[in-house]
């Protein structure tokens, strides 16, 4: 397969993009009851303190996503070119949203802290997390490369986020047993991740019909990814078999978010960590599909 | 000294690929790598009549391509490094190998794939237009090497006045990076973005 070298030598990158956006989402997601001031202060706690289950996602995929560089610690002059580069606005946001998700974690362990404080702050990394997400989805955009300069790229990017943050939000919840985790929260979770599946089912469909007539001199994009169509319905089963992992785990959760028992609580959290697993795999699927089909105008593959 | 530029003359080269094996002697590469490569690009059927007589329509045509040293270098405008720079002097582009953090964003966008990222150093290497020769007087590995003297090398002004700016298959539309390459097509050179032919030597410029 022609395009497997570049998929592979960046599949750190793969993994990267399948996890840093997923876990930014869910960051995001697993905060909303502290933004919106409702969680009692115990549970404002309980939250801050499990956000770092999102965190490690995040961080995770921002460490495999380093170690492709030859010189790492080098990558400072990256923020040289922020502005002109999508990948120094990327490397930029990731940092950003990092640093606040990092420290806000660590506040959140102070004696006393300020309510006011965390609220802001999470308000903040919400803010970070977008920003992020959408830097991610338009690092690729340089118009040489017909493969990836295309509107599905951060359209998929930002469905992946939707459709992968929730399970993992549901496993963070679960993890600290945390009374936000209830049957109505759950099941608007996954409802989200499940209309994110269907729109992101929808958008590489649309990006195969473009792919399917882009070529160069060199190979065409149905060469590279030959088998896209079956990558797609890989992407939808492991997708739909998380979110149903998920659904089934949850349809009996107490309206009050009376945390369960313990020995019910290590099935619950390894459950849903599967769910969020499966959807995990789902995105990296078409991620190596997104690194196969590099192409250029030209000579580039 | 002004922008200086590539000059290929297609009816001359035979494809014999002295001047990849130039370029790779002059800058010690290894199997694997090069700056320069000579692309093929072919086509083409032959048919068999009713009375027994063979007519063709087959064509095939090289194109010794390297960095461009484009005008719209995108490799640079994309490298989040800003490790790579074009001399305000000659226009040649440079990567700075200690700001390189060995990415590959150049090579990714490159419509020529000029840049690659060296899997022993992880860092960007690339056609440098032989800067320390030209310092010295004199001309690029590859067009020294050139026996059929199909390539030139000068200020893009007089490389210009002997042809054309590149825009033949296999190569990309010039309007995409305005590469300082100027070209005199052979007779069968299809326009860039044809699909008439192939490259009918992937393994070579692999």
């Amino acid at each position: 397969m022609i395009g497997l070298d570049t998929a592979l030598g960046e599949i750190t990158l793969v993994l990267f993009t399948t996890l840093a956006p997923a876990g930014a989402m869910a960051l995001l997601l697993m905060g909303l009851p502290i933004l919106s001031g409702r969680a009692s202060w115990a549970e404002v706690r309980r939250i801050s303190t499990y956000l770092c289950l999102p965190l490690i996602v995040a961080m995770v995929g921002l460490v495999a996503s380093a170690t492709h560089l030859g010189s790492p610690a080098n990558a400072l002059y990256v923020f040289a070119a922020v502005g002109s580069s999508p990948l120094s606005n990327e490397v930029l946001c990731a940092v950003v949203f990092l640093m606040l998700g990092g420290l806000y974690w660590l506040y959140s362990f102070h004696r006393a802290p300020s309510p006011r404080l965390l609220r802001l702050w999470i308000g903040a990394i919400d803010l970070a997390a977008l920003a992020f997400i959408a830097s991610v989805g338009l690092a690729y955009s340089a118009r040489t490369i017909i493969s990836w300069n295309l509107w599905e790229v951060p359209a998929a990017i930002a469905a992946n986020a939707l459709m992968g943050g929730p399970l993992v939000a549901l496993a963070g919840y679960a993890a600290g047993r945390c009374a936000s985790l209830t049957n109505r929260r759950a099941r608007h979770l996954i409802a989200l991740a499940a209309i994110a599946l269907t729109a992101n089912v929808a958008v590489y469909g649309l990006q195969g019909v473009d792919l399917g007539n882009m070529g160069n001199a060199v190979a065409s994009a149905t060469d590279l990814v030959p088998a896209y169509g079956a990558a797609v319905a890989a992407f939808a089963l492991l997708g739909a078999a998380g979110i149903v992992v998920a659904w089934r785990t949850t349809r009996n959760l107490p309206t009050d978010g009376t945390p369960p028992a313990d020995a019910g609580r290590f099935r619950l959290v390894g459950r849903l960590c599967a769910a969020a697993a499966l959807s995990l795999a789902a995105i990296f699927v078409m991620r190596f599909c997104f690194y196969l089909a590099h192409l250029t105008v030209g000579l580039g593959v | 000294m002004a922008q200086l530029a590539f000059y290929f003359d297609g009816t001359r080269c035979t494809g014999c690929k002295t001047c990849v094996f130039a370029c790779k002697d002059k800058n010690n590469l290894d199997v694997g790598m090069a700056y320069r490569r000579v692309w093929e690009y072919t086509g083409g059927t032959t048919e068999k009549g009713a009375d027994g007589t063979c007519t063709t329509s087959c064509f095939s045509y090289y194109t010794s391509v390297s960095c461009n040293h484009c005008d719209k270098p995108i490799c640079m405008a994309n490298c989040p490094q800003g490790a790579i720079s074009k001399d305000d002097e000659t226009g040649l582009m440079a990567v700075d190998a200690d700001s390189c953090i060995g990415c590959g964003t150049c090579a990714n966008a490159c419509p020529y794939a000029a840049p690659k990222v060296d899997p022993e150093t992880v860092k960007a290497v690339r056609c440098d237009g032989c800067a320390d020769l030209v310092a010295a007087g004199e001309l690029p590995a590859c067009v020294m090497a050139c026996p059929a003297r199909a390539l030139k090398f000068g200020d893009a002004e007089a490389m210009a006045a002997l042809g054309e700016r590149g825009a033949t298959a296999p190569l990309p539309d010039p309007a995409e990076t305005e590469p300082n390459y100027f070209m005199t097509p052979t007779a069968d050179a299809r326009a860039a973005g044809s699909s008439e032919g192939f490259i009918g030597n992937p393994l070579e410029v692999a």
